[in-house]
């Protein structure tokens, strides 16, 4: 096949996401009717062994209080109360400490962590340099003949975080595309402008201590984007990121 | 002669390998013929000639008869297995297990009511969004390849080509607290008794 002169040049762009790990806060109306439908479920239930057992000592001890010729009905027997489990249990629980929903990385804003904001999902960005500008973007790099786009995306993951990330690509077809044109100074007939294809990957492994990251990068959020992306490239990357 | 007097009763109690020499003459009675001869002197019941005939009948007869009922009992219906979860197992339907709990005031079913349809809007909200943003996916992707057909049509043919290693997608949902790391769970032994029902 003869290689005729491409007007735009091809890059495979890759957009790493890593998921959330905790569940996002409910919304007001949400937790609003979780507690009514918690509230319609105690109240068509019936009493549970666990609450017939308490019911009764409780009327025990009443009766017992009441008339105290019940002195000698129990005399040596120590019986586990149901009220006792019960606290016994609350002891239990509390001597348990979950980790925190807000990390330390949260409190110090440190963009460069994992950590952070484990609730949404993580995309990386790094300092490329795009002509003789330095720019935030999605990791990306030309394309090669003889490779397929998606193969272009991972060689551009694989240049900024090394070869032993484990990501799971989400197909072979790109999510997205940013066209532009270059400036007048370097345009010509032969090389018009550029077109970026982003490819999506969720990220499988949770640490990459691993990773050589050689240039700046970032793991921000969707909405944080708008801090460091052009307004053009934001518009096109927005269009398949789901908050 | 032996210290001890042996009954009648202990002698045929005794085991061929116990029989002890000094005993002989203390032969319990006519039963006990000769030493060697102890298996031969106990009453024999069957004709050893008919044994083989009439009793290979008698078997046949009883394996069809097995056989038959067999065959009865599968051509039943097969019961169907019971699902414990629909059925609420009598003792909780007890008159004194219902719970008292003071009526609902006229404010509290209203409050209820227009809970339930800010809770419609809510959902109903949420749905639309969703789809406009699965709408929005679609049509960025179709761009995208719209675009790779113009410039290569052999990358395009890649591009739709579908992935085979992408389905299964497994992947643990997200918990209310991130886990701690190094957390050594306590040990615990689980007792499955769920009751297993065979057709």
């Amino acid at each position: 096949t003869t290689a005729s002169p491409r007007p735009w040049r091809l890059f495979g762009a890759m957009c790493l996401l890593r998921l959330p790990r905790i569940t996002q806060p409910l919304e007001k109306e949400e937790e609003e009717v979780a507690a009514l439908m918690g509230q319609i479920e105690l109240e068509k239930s019936h009493y549970s062994d666990h609450e017939m057992r308490k019911l009764e000592e409780e009327e025990q001890l009443r009766r017992r209080k009441e008339s105290m010729f019940d002195d000698d009905e129990a005399p040596g027997k120590t019986v586990i109360m149901a009220q006792d489990l019960e606290d016994k249990w609350e002891q239990k629980l509390l001597q348990f400490k979950a980790a925190p929903r807000i990390t330390d990385a949260d409190k110090k804003n440190n963009r460069k962590s994992l950590n952070r904001r484990l609730d949404n999902n993580l995309l990386l960005l790094v300092k490329q340099k795009i002509g003789n500008q330095e720019l935030w973007l999605l990791p990306q790099v030309e394309w090669q003949p003889g490779e397929t786009l998606r193969s272009t995306a991972e060689r551009a993951m694989a240049m900024f975080l090394g070869d032993h990330i484990e990501a799971k690509i989400l197909g072979n077809a790109p999510y997205g595309i940013y066209k532009y044109k270059f400036p007048k100074a370097i345009r010509t007939e032969h090389n018009v402008g550029a077109k970026v294809f982003f490819f999506k990957a969720f990220l499988q492994s949770s640490d990459l201590s691993q990773a050589e990251l050689k240039e700046d990068y970032l793991w921000v959020t969707k909405d944080e984007l708008g801090d460091y992306l052009k307004s053009e490239y934001l518009k096109k990357v927005n269009r398949f990121l789901l908050d | 002669t032996s210290s001890k007097s042996v009954s009648p009763h202990a002698l045929c109690s005794f085991s061929f390998s116990s029989w002890l020499p000094r005993s002989v003459p203390f032969r319990g009675g006519h039963w006990q013929g000769s030493v060697l001869a102890f298996r031969a002197s106990l009453p024999v019941r069957a004709q050893p000639k008919k044994k083989k005939k009439v009793d290979v009948r008698r078997e046949q007869a009883q394996k069809d008869r097995m056989k038959k009922k067999i065959k009865k009992l599968e051509k039943a219906a097969p019961e169907l297995i019971p699902i414990e979860d629909f059925v609420a197992p009598l003792k909780y339907s007890d008159s004194n297990r219902v719970r008292s709990l003071p009526p609902l005031s006229f404010e509290e079913t209203e409050r209820r009511v227009l809970l339930l349809k800010k809770w419609c809007l809510f959902k109903q909200k949420q749905d639309e969004a969703e789809k406009k943003a699965i709408q929005t996916l679609v049509e960025a992707q179709q761009e995208a390849l719209e675009e790779l057909r113009l410039e290569s049509e052999e990358l395009y043919q890649a591009a739709i080509r579908r992935d085979e290693g992408l389905f299964p997608f497994e992947r643990d949902g997200p918990d209310y607290t991130p886990p701690i790391p190094g957390y050594d769970p306590p040990e615990g032994k689980c007792m499955d008794i769920t009751k297993v029902y065979t057709q």
